[in-house]
């Protein structure tokens, strides 16, 4: 207990409290910066549009996963887990050496807006797919069966029987997803070039504070960072309940 | 017309699910499919429904061939084990999803749910959700769903197996009352053979993949066509090499006729209003004989006491393919 | 394991089936699979001489062996302490308990460089909450190892728990209420009783957040501050040498961290079914 408190809660409220010493007009400072505030739409936008891609594509690889059969696809399970499992700045130069400068394809997106939502995507690739796989794999078939009986054809079983289920687990997903994809750093940094106001995010632009010394500003910029996950973290909480109740 | 089955062969890989199987269901008749399980009956039913398909043979509904036809056109209710109610809807959003898909317009819809409900006995709970339901009564909720659209048959795949015995009885009345009412071509599968005999007006007794007999209760019960049919139905017991019922075999004190074996009683048994003695003859077989209470007083039997028993006049007998009887 | 999916007479299906089937491999391999291979064709693209030149700078020699130390020493903690956290978690009750339990799941979803940040506003020497009194007794914690190994704890805490709790809560107490009855103190029950049963949650969640450790970035390169050499571990020497244009050195390296991450994966797959068995 001692030692969580040491590790976790007192460097957080340190951030908060900092940001609060600083006065409201830190904030203020902080949000009429041009810079700081593109970053901010920048980082929040990026994240929701690639979240909503990895609620689709997430699903239709659990899909996939789950409910086909065919040689090698236990390969792509491991495929899956790499983002989880690579250092995030090999993940940003692994995805310059395809896409960046002297792509093989021709596909050049470094520094550019594209490469942050490629980042993005990349580490956020598992998160859907993860909780959405469980809940598949748990499905009684039986409903389908039911729905087919019924005059159901495989597309309006899938969207009035199926979807419904998997529903709550794409949520959890989604924030998990959404909250990795605000604070990314290391696969950003490299990849984006971080342009102020074109394609810095708020995790690089929270370093720069600090390198330059401006801790107060860092500070406050965390603690926006640090509010918008705990709201990630309280609405997957609420959205399993849910699902507990209704089981 | 009816339901025609001509030749149907299914096998999962090296197991033979169903063996040449040929049966015809009449229209609007109650029909059980019997068997242990494991014997391929719920097999059948999913093939007639379109929810597997045969390696052979058709299937032929009210005339229609329906062998290559998907379970959305072929017009059968179906009802499972674990009702298969969809979780996330209510009981009368369950009920009405088969007309929602057929495009109905809303008010016909609602009429027709209404009614179901009503038929069902499920009118207040219209607007709960299945968690809210005990297994009774979303099996019910189950049978509406699958009426709604008027099916030409329906299927129940061992449809009170998930319920408890009271539960279960209550809702076998229920079923055969449903069907005088309703009069819908129907089949259910079964390995309860009490079920199967108080419900339907035929059973098709399957196993193995084959089917044993096909016939009324009565039929059954009084003309088995083989040992296993007659086995399965009702209880047996082996005399001589004879299989015979229980009840079947005339027990007394004294040698009264010449082919009666000798032998003492080893157990005696009382319930309810049956005695059941297992005799154990000087051959060594073990015959069970059920009496009345009365008869049993009057004979004054214990445990040891030496007995002569025989088949009854005009029992039914049928030769025991049997080992010897177990020791 | 594939479900079976409903068997039911198909039609179209197929051709929605493989439809599927080429969209998530497309997607997979443009997005995941192709780069990773590229790294494995930077790395050997003159034979093993770029590993082995890599190897021999001593920069890179000293990154990888701080690297594994902070990261062996942080897991080691965090097994302990996730471990012992587990236990509270699933046999305990006390006020604060949801809140816990949710507050265990946010390094998760909080920036590295933001717990970077929280440390340093902590226990920087000069303006941090404790960093100077520590300082003063000799404990350097910013800008040195101990820090480093603070901010690696930090990022892994919720890997070993997670995978504990669940298999506690499926164990029950009722082996551990049998042992207590039959005169074992806490310590033998939890080492003879409770540590048996855990076993493989404890190894997959070592294996997990080592993996993880190993790659850590963010936090670290916070904490560490700026100065090469001294306090640079793996990562942050990779983005250093690209950098610098030693792109060689640095995908050489990168490849090594790949190497032990996809060795952590690959052993936690074949864990998994004697899990099961177990």
């Amino acid at each position: 207990m001692i030692w969580f408190s040491l590790l976790v809660l007192i460097p957080l409220s340190a951030i908060i409290v900092k940001a609060a010493g600083g006065g409201l007009s830190t904030f203020v400072d902080v949000f009429t910066n041009d810079n700081t505030r593109s970053a901010l739409v920048l980082t929040v936008v990026s994240s929701l549009i690639i979240t909503a891609i990895n609620m689709v594509m997430g699903t239709i690889i659990a899909w996939v996963l789950v409910r086909d059969r065919f040689p090698g696809k236990a390969l792509l399970d491991l495929v899956i887990d790499i983002p989880f499992a690579m250092p995030t700045i090999v993940a940003g130069l692994v995805l310059l050496s395809l896409y960046g400068p002297e792509s093989p394809i021709g596909v050049e997106v470094s520094s550019t807006r594209w490469a942050v939502l490629l980042a993005i995507a990349f580490v956020t690739l598992p998160f859907v797919v993860r909780t959405v796989q469980p809940v598949l794999e748990e499905l009684e078939t039986d409903v389908e069966d039911a729905a087919a009986s019924l005059g159901a054809t495989r597309f309006t079983t899938f969207r009035r029987v199926i979807l419904p289920s998997l529903v709550p687990a794409i949520f959890a997903g989604a924030a998990l997803s959404f909250a990795r994809g605000i604070s990314e750093y290391g696969a950003l940094v490299l990849i984006s070039g971080n342009l102020p106001r074109k394609t810095e995010v708020v995790s690089v632009r929270l370093f720069s504070f600090l390198e330059g010394g401006n801790i107060e500003a860092a500070a406050a910029v965390a603690t926006i960072m640090l509010l918008v996950a705990l709201l990630a973290i309280v609405s997957l909480d609420v959205i399993q309940r849910r699902v507990a109740r209704r089981g | 017309m009816s339901i025609e089955i001509k030749g149907v062969n299914k096998k999962f890989g090296d197991f033979v699910a169903l063996d040449d199987v040929n049966v015809s269901l009449p229209t609007g008749q109650l029909t059980a499919l019997l068997g242990p399980s494991g014997g391929g009956k719920s097999t059948l039913l999913r093939i007639i429904a379109g929810l597997d398909s045969a390696d052979s043979g058709t299937i032929n509904i009210e005339g229609t061939n329906a062998t290559q036809l998907p379970p959305q056109k072929r017009n059968v209710g179906f009802v499972f084990q674990h009702y298969a109610v969809f979780k996330h809807m209510t009981v009368a959003k369950n009920v009405a999803f088969g007309l929602e898909i057929r495009k109905r317009p809303k008010d016909e819809i609602a009429k027709r749910v209404d009614e179901l409900l009503k038929l069902v006995h499920l009118s207040q709970f219209a607007h709960r959700l299945p968690s809210q339901l005990s297994g009774g009564q979303r099996q019910r909720m189950a049978l509406a769903r699958a009426l709604a659209v008027e099916p030409t048959v329906l299927l129940l795949d061992e449809p009170f197996g998930a319920l408890d015995a009271k539960v279960r009885k209550e809702l076998r009345d229920w079923l055969r009352r449903l069907h005088d009412e309703v009069h819908v071509t129907t089949v259910f599968v079964t390995h309860d053979q009490e079920e199967a005999m108080e419900v339907a007006d035929e059973i098709v007794v399957i196993n193995e993949g084959r089917v044993e007999q096909v016939g009324t209760p009565d039929q059954l019960y009084d003309e088995p066509a083989n040992d296993f049919v007659m086995g399965f139905l009702g209880e047996i017991t082996t005399l001589n090499g004879v299989m015979l019922r229980p009840h079947d075999i005339h027990l007394s004190l004294t040698p009264q006729l010449s082919e009666a074996a000798e032998g003492s009683i080893s157990r005696l048994l009382r319930v309810g209003f049956e005695v059941r003695a297992t005799v154990l003859t000087d051959d060594g077989e073990e015959v069970t004989v059920i009496l009345t209470r009365t008869h049993a007083r009057q004979l004054d039997l214990e445990v040891g006491v030496r007995v002569w028993v025989t088949p009854a006049a005009g029992a039914l007998t049928m030769p025991s393919t049997q080992k010897a009887a177990a020791v | 394991m594939a479900s079976r999916s409903s068997n039911a007479v198909a039609n179209k299906s197929q051709v929605v089936k493989w439809v599927l089937r080429l969209l998530v491999i497309a997607y997979l391999v443009m997005l995941v699979g192709w780069p990773t291979a590229y790294v494995v064709k930077h790395t050997f693209a003159d034979g093993l001489s770029g590993i082995q030149d890599a190897l021999s700078d001593p920069d890179v020699v000293h990154a990888l062996k701080l690297t594994a130390q902070i990261a062996v020493t942080a897991v080691i903690i965090n097994t302990v302490f996730g471990v012992g956290m587990s236990l509270l978690l699933v046999r305990y009750t006390f006020i604060g308990k949801r809140a816990l339990s949710v507050l265990i799941d946010l390094p998760l979803s909080v920036s590295p460089v933001v717990v970077g940040l929280a440390l340093v506003l902590v226990y920087n020497g000069r303006f941090g909450w404790f960093g100077p009194w520590l300082e003063d007794n000799g404990l350097q914690v910013i800008f040195a190892k101990p820090g480093m190994i603070m901010a690696t704890c930090f990022v892994i805490l919720p890997l070993v728990i997670r995978e504990v709790v669940p298999v506690l809560e499926e164990l029950g107490d009722d082996q551990e209420q049998a042992a207590r009855s039959l005169g074992a103190n806490a310590w033998q029950t939890f080492r003879r009783i409770t540590l048996p049963g855990i076993k493989w949650a404890v190894v997959y969640g070592v294996v997990l957040s080592l993996a993880r450790a190993l790659g850590e970035f963010g936090a670290v390169k916070v904490v560490a501050g700026n100065v090469g050499g001294e306090t640079q571990v793996a990562t942050v020497l990779v983005q250093q040498k690209y950098q610098n244009f030693q792109q060689e050195t640095a995908y050489s390296v990168a490849f090594m961290l790949v190497f032990a991450a996809v060795l952590c994966l690959i052993v936690v797959a074949l864990l998994r079914p004697k899990e099961h068995k177990s």
